[in-house]
């Protein structure tokens, strides 16, 4: 089986005049199904490896490959694509639509994935997201604009909108950066379950090193390269 | 459709800004619509008054002679040109009237009543008498009858330029609405006119004609020209330069006012689109990371102009409507010296047309603006 994500050699520079080295050759492979931690300082260079994991940004140099394709040769189109059918962000803020109802964003990446951009899904789409938002206990508001809730239950909606187009992968970028510790909390506890029943492999970025250790695997980038790649049981087991 | 639904909702979620928008729209469309209509109608009626009731296009005999034969069968070819409308036959003199001690000239036309009333229309603009034309029978204008004296039953003396003179009873005045015309009009039927002439019956001093569309006047004459070229053909408009030139330059600051109307309503929808887009642009970021194309995202905006457009067009064309039947209910009612203005379909079809072109044209800045936004901008910021 290809491996779910495999990078090599990944540098990534900003600015054309005065350039900004945000990763200098970065390699890892993840293969199956795997719960893993980015950590780092600010300004490491987390966000800018997350954004070629997400399809959102090319790399200057080096080769990015997602459950065995190869993501430097998809077109933006394609790339577009990809995203919506594989892929699942959390995002630090929740970025939910206020236009929308709490229901209708969970939808709306079914929406864009269908063909023809039919706003009518199927009652089985439906169902799975009323299932969906009571798993993340947030299924009596799911008529309520996303305005009306607290932040703990937007960031909840957020992580059932990733989760809607069941994806590969799913990419956090300081998910919890917002949230207090109780609701932290609960954000992990959610990842680590869906992780459990569904498989979906997890990157989370975060500076919080505690929040870190709950992860099987910890990479830890500093200054634009990978400093540390190791299993979490490996440091617990060590220990031990 | 994910792109009008969206559009829809971010139109929803500003309402005031789309209200007043489509007004934006609905008020620069009345106006184009209404003054698009007002100038048309004012000019039609213009063109009317000058034209409607007199011959636009008339076949002479040339220079140098004074009748010409028209036959039944150049009677019937005219008549075949669908564009003609009516046709009479006249023979026409100058002549003076004596009355109330003093002589008076007129100008005599003689032909048959139903010739005479396709063009003239006398029998509907009759304001005392009878109109027969029969034998000496003929009618004059209401103000050649009352500047001298004259009244109904009258029997006057026509006298030519040779001296030869007929007599004629008047039955009939008529209000032809010039006051020229009124002045120095008499008509008589062929009977009278031919024996002042002494013409053969199939002698005619021209003949006078209407057409469908009074601006197709040079058109029609240079046909009949061609068909009959040993006449002179003449048509109105060369004798109503000025008229022309008043309408032309009427037309052209019409045409202004609506093209400035048109720009301003641009300018606003525009820049109230500009703004939504940019309002919009952390929405149209995650639209984007979650999988949405780039031109998908972009027609959201051409969607939210084109129903902008569409709702503002559709009331400025009722408004227009509403205030052409207010203008022209209150013309009808007489008295105020308007006209009523006639709502013209292909106008109004034209200005909607126009009204949602602009529309979307307006929506190219945000498309664009939106079809480049890169969802890292946004996705890492509140
Ligand atoms: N769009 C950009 N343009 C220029 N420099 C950038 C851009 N994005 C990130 N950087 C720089 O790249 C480096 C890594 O940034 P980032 O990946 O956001 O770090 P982290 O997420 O670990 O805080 C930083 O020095 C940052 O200033
Ligand atoms: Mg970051």
């Amino acid at each position: 089986m290809a491996e779910t994500i495999a990078l090599s050699n990944v540098t990534k520079e900003y600015g054309t005049a005065v350039k900004t080295k945000a990763l200098r050759g970065v390699s890892f492979r993840v293969e199956g199904k795997e719960f893993l931690s980015i950590i780092g300082q600010s300004g490491s260079g987390k966000s800018t490896l997350l954004n070629m994991l997400g399809l959102l940004d090319r790399p200057t140099e080096g080769k990015v490959s997602l459950l065995g394709t190869d993501i430097g040769a998809l077109g933006k189109k394609d790339r577009a694509a990809f995203r919506n059918r594989h892929l699942g962000f959390v995002f630090q803020f929740h970025h939910l639509l206020p236009e929308f109802s709490v229901r209708e964003n969970l939808l709306i990446p079914t929406w864009i994935g269908s063909r023809a951009g039919s706003i009518r899904e199927s009652a089985q789409t439906r169902r799975r997201a009323e299932e969906i938002l009571s798993f993340l206990g947030v299924g009596e508001v799911a008529d309520k604009s996303a305005e009306q809730l607290s932040g703990g239950q937007k960031q909840r909606v957020a992580i059932g909108r990733a989760l809607m187009n069941s994806p590969d992968i799913i990419l956090a970028d300081e998910p919890t950066g917002n949230l207090d510790s109780e609701n932290s909390a609960l954000v992990y506890e959610l990842f680590r379950r869906i992780h459990r029943e569904s498989g979906t492999t997890f990157v989370i970025v975060t500076h919080d090193r505690a929040i870190a250790q709950q992860a099987d695997r910890i990479i830890e980038i500093r200054d634009g390269v990978v400093s540390q790649d190791v299993r979490n049981d490996y440091l617990t087991g060590a220990s031990a | 459709m994910l792109e009008l639904r969206i559009a829809r909702r971010f139109l929803w979620r500003s309402k005031v800004q789309s209200i007043l928008i489509i007004l934006g729209i609905a008020v620069g469309i009345a106006v184009q619509v209404f003054v698009g209509s007002l100038i048309t109608s004012l000019q039609d009626s213009l063109v009317k008054d000058t034209v409607g009731s007199s011959p636009q296009v008339a076949l002479e005999p040339p220079a140098t002679e004074t009748a010409f034969s028209f036959t039944t069968e150049d009677r019937e070819s005219v008549g075949a040109d669908p564009r003609i409308t009516a046709i009479a036959p006249v023979q026409s003199f100058s002549a003076l009237v004596s009355a109330d001690g003093k002589s008076v000239p007129v100008i005599v036309k003689g032909a048959a009543l139903a010739d005479l009333d396709s063009i003239y229309k006398i029998s509907a603009r009759l304001v005392d008498g009878n109109v027969s034309l029969t034998g000496s029978r003929v009618v004059a204008g209401k103000d050649l009858v009352e500047q001298n004296g004259l009244s109904l039953g009258d029997q006057v003396r026509l006298v030519l330029a040779d001296g030869t003179g007929v007599e004629a009873l008047l039955e009939g005045v008529f209000d032809l609405g010039a006051q020229a015309a009124n002045e120095q009009f008499v008509f008589s039927g062929s009977e009278l006119a031919g024996a002042a002439l002494n013409r053969p019956a199939d002698q005619v001093s021209a003949v006078e004609l209407q057409i469908d569309d009074v601006f197709a006047s040079p058109q029609v004459a240079a046909d009949l020209a061609t068909a009959f070229p040993g006449l002179t053909i003449s048509e109105w408009q060369t004798k109503n330069a000025d008229l022309l030139t008043a309408l032309q330059s009427q037309s052209t600051s019409s045409y202004m006012i609506q093209v400035f109307v048109i720009i301003a309503v641009m300018l606003g929808i525009a820049s109230t689109l500009a703004i939504s887009a940019v309002q919009k642009t952390r929405q149209i970021g995650i639209l984007k990371a979650l999988g949405m194309s780039d031109t998908r995202t972009g027609l959201v905006f051409l969607y939210q102009a084109g129903i902008l457009g569409v709702i503002g067009t559709a009331l400025g064309i009722a408004a227009s409507l509403g205030l052409i039947a207010v203008f022209s209910l209150v013309a009808k009612s007489g008295g105020s010296g308007l006209f009523p203005i006639e709502p013209k379909l292909g106008f109004i079809l034209v200005s909607a047309g126009i009204g949602i072109a602009i529309a979307l044209i307006s929506a190219v800045i945000p498309y664009r603006r939106t079809a480049r936004l890169d969802p890292i901008q946004v996705i890492q910021s509140g």
